[in-house]
């Protein structure tokens, strides 16, 4: 033991170093919050200096955009960088949105941030509640930007707290695709209300020795996306206006209870857990599923793959008839440097501008965003290819953000358990939905 | 000359005196040598300190300190909240569902890798045979196929539509198994995983274990007339105990940590039947941005595992016998 003597003072010496940097840490961080509130409470219009600035700059763009949609991304930064030749945008895909959200995380916490990323929809209000995002209110008001001419619901999904964080990007929303072929050789039309579904039921599911051999339709379990509008569209509220949850009052619980009935009569399937996305879409394109709930994302696929004619149906309403918004947005980093905003605005209204829009949509198969672009030539020649978008623009302001709460992503895995307890353990989500409001409020108690 | 040899007898004197005091001066001692020693071997070390202080012993005592606070790793200010976190932890079911399922997991992972390892050792412990040496490689393979991809290709051999594992129960005329979506099979599904990848790592220690027993026990045992199954009992099995505590250790603390095969197979699901502690950890920090609580979660995960490998330690005291 002896021999060990000289090594206490070295890691007594260490631990101070070790704590002293820790010390360090949290000084810095102060320090970086001062700056940040700097920022925010700037004048709402920003410096129009720097608006015909011509030093050159670079900047990065963190994205989600698969494979499929590089191609038009790549185009889009060719023609902007022709238009603005000292802004080089280098774009770096960051992998789906939850490894995007964790890259950025890091960005954030290391103090490097890229000036322009992507950010779905249900996490802007975290990371706006940390003061990640710059607000482009300033922006807005100084280039005299039209934002009345974005669809209204989806402007509105990448506001919070009365702050314009982002502008819509790559937005989708659920839809029913349909087997055009197979309903209109039986005749049915896809349910446009509650009441009508289960007429179709009777009329589409196909039964063998007890055994359904075709579901009428799916609803996917595995994300809250998918029935979040059903329980609004019934009459319910998953948070109530104290803020508390309310996913097992019984207008929340209508939607659930219809589910539980039409699986188990064999009419509706539903999916939940990995694998259960392919599973449906296997199912559909096989015939054994006449009509399912899916992204409008994913209408090129279903195009493409389906040996018959595809249609799409908006979801059925009751209460209300609403369908929630997907996808992402595009958002500036309130930690980049203000050239490299400024280049990051210049980016920002170029995707999103009326004239790109709709070639943007088509080459990634989101929707278009912008009023304006639906009416040009180019918007009308669009809906003569794609005739089954037609449903959603019919509803172009039933297209609604989702709740915006930052501890969304937490809690609302609260109440997809119950459905999956439904679906695999065929468990009544009545009995189980108040066990989850109680979970839920004490998610909600660290948000307060 | 009276002065010369004056001079001379000081001269003497004072290197007499040097000299004695030489054997005590701070830069020929003994003891100071033995310093200098030590201060060189340290010297060799500090490379290695430095990187761990960087990248282990900072970031452990940041996450000590972070698992007082609400930190979400993008708010500027860190607040420190006290024990709020480890209140609200032991107070959450979560916490305990979490722990049934690494436990569970561990010890299924644990006894099955140890005792198919120990068949397999039993099995191909054979000297001056290539087709044996071929079949060991074989079985020892998998542990060199990185975790991400033996869970990716697992994941598709679990599939409940076209999975390869369902044709062959489908020859076999059972119903298709939802492997990995079922909450009963999903974390046996898991657990076979890491066995299939870790045996051939535990066969080649205990092969290597066996070959380190002396030929002489035996013999002896043999001329004694005791049977095959005696002389594995009483010479090859607690002969073997050193190896054995060193896998069971080794296993038990990957396969508490166990992660990468959850979140390429099953991201914690089906209903939370292989939410594991680490996994969990991870949702917590980077999908639920609560790295505060968090790093609470570790600290007890940390403190589990010392305990839990504490006790091990003891009990194998009285276990364990090293040869000679």
């Amino acid at each position: 033991m002896k021999t060990l003597k000289w090594l206490n003072p070295v890691l007594a010496i260490i631990l101070t170093l070790t704590l002293a940097a820790c010390g360090g840490n949290t000084n810095t961080a102060g320090s970086a919050d001062a700056a940040g509130k700097g920022n925010n409470s700037s004048a709402p219009v920003a410096d129009s200096g720097l608006k015909d600035d011509t030093t050159p700059v670079k900047i990065q763009y963190w994205h989600a955009h698969g494979d499929a949609q590089i191609e038009g991304l790549n185009k889009m930064i060719e023609a902007f960088q022709a238009k603005y030749p000292h802004i080089t945008v280098e774009p770096v895909f960051q992998g789906g949105y939850d490894d995007l959200h964790k890259k950025l995380q890091a960005a954030v916490a290391a103090g490097d941030v890229p000036a322009v990323t992507n950010v779905e929809v249900a996490s802007l209000p975290n990371f706006a509640d940390s003061g990640v995002f710059a607000d482009l209110t300033p922006w807005i008001n100084r280039d005299e930007v039209d934002t009345n001419d974005f669809a209204k619901g989806m402007l509105q999904a990448y506001a919070y707290n009365g702050k314009q964080f982002g502008f819509p990007l790559i937005v989708s929303t659920s839809v029913f695709v349909y087997n055009k072929t197979l309903l209109d050789q039986l005749g049915v039309q896809p349910p446009q209300t509650w009441d009508e579904i289960e007429a179709f039921n009777e009329k589409v599911t196909e039964r063998k020795d007890g055994k359904t051999t075709r579901y009428a339709f799916a609803v996917p379990g595995w994300d809250t996306w998918y029935y979040d509008p059903w329980l609004i569209n019934g009459g319910g509220q998953i948070l109530n206006e104290e803020g508390q949850a309310a996913v097992d009052t019984p207008e929340s619980l209508r939607y659930v209870q219809n589910f539980q009935k039409w699986i188990k009569d064999g009419s509706m399937q539903m999916g939940y857990g990995k694998g259960a996305s392919d599973n449906m879409r296997q199912m559909f394109l096989g015939g054994q599923i006449a009509m399912v709930e899916h992204t409008s994302a994913m209408l090129k696929t279903y195009r493409e793959n389906a040996s018959f004619e595809v249609g799409v149906s908006f979801l059925p309403g009751d209460k209300t008839r609403t369908s929630n918004i997907g996808g992402a947005g595009i958002v500036i980093m309130d930690g980049a440097s203000d050239l490299e905003k400024e280049a990051a605005w210049k980016f920002v209204q170029f995707m999103t501008a009326a004239e790109n829009n709709i070639g943007w949509a088509e080459s990634v198969g989101y929707l278009p965003t912008r009023k304006s672009a639906l009416e040009t030539e180019e918007g009308k020649a669009y809906f003569g290819r794609w005739p089954q978008y037609k449903a959603v623009f019919d509803n172009f302001d039933n297209v609604t953000p989702r709740l915006q709460h930052p501890a969304y992503p937490e809690f609302s895995s609260v109440y997809k358990e119950v459905i999956g307890e439904m679906v695999l353990n065929q468990a009544d989500p009545a009995q189980l939905m108040p066990e989850a409001a109680k979970k839920m409020n004490e998610i909600l108690e660290d948000y307060e | 000359m009276m002065m010369n040899s004056n001079s001379q007898s000081q001269s003497a004197q004072l290197i007499r005196e040097t000299t004695a005091k030489a054997d005590v001066s701070p830069y020929t001692s003994k003891k100071y040598l033995q310093w200098i020693e030590k201060a060189k071997d340290f010297m060799f070390a500090v490379p290695a300190l430095i990187f761990l202080g960087v990248f282990l012993y900072y970031p452990l005592m940041n996450s000590v300190y972070i698992s007082f606070t609400n930190w979400n790793m993008t708010k500027p200010v860190k607040k420190f909240v006290g024990t709020e976190n480890y209140v609200k932890l032991f107070k959450n079911e979560d916490l305990y569902q979490s722990l049934k399922v690494t436990l569970h997991y561990t010890l299924l992972d644990v006894v099955l890798t140890l005792t198919i390892g120990l068949m397999l050792a039993l099995l191909f412990n054979v000297f001056r045979s290539k087709m044996y040496a071929v079949m060991r490689g074989i079985i020892f393979m998998p542990h060199y196929i990185s975790m991400v991809i033996a869970a990716m290709v697992f994941t598709w051999i679990y599939n409940g539509q076209y999975g390869l594992l369902n044709r062959v129960t489908d020859l076999m005329g059972f119903e298709p198994i939802q492997w990995l979506t079922n909450p009963s099979t999903a974390l046996p599904a898991l657990v076979a995983v890491s066995v299939w990848k870790g045996v051939g790592f535990a066969m080649m220690l205990f092969i290597s274990g066996m070959r380190g027993i002396p030929n002489e026990y035996y013999e002896a045992a043999a001329i004694d007339g005791a049977s095959g199954l005696s002389r594995f009992r009483y010479i090859t099995l607690p002969l073997l105990s050193p190896m054995t505590l060193f896998l069971v250790i080794t296993t038990f603390i990957s396969s508490m940590q166990v992660f990468q095969s959850i979140d390429i197979m099953t991201n914690g699901g089906p209903l939370q039947a292989t939410n594991a502690i680490v996994y969990w950890i991870y949702t917590m920090a980077f999908t639920e941005f609560k790295t505060g609580r968090a790093s609470a979660l570790v600290m007890i995960l940390f403190v589990i595992i010392l305990v839990l490998t504490i006790i091990q330690w003891l009990v194998s005291r009285k276990q364990v016998h090293y040869e000679g």
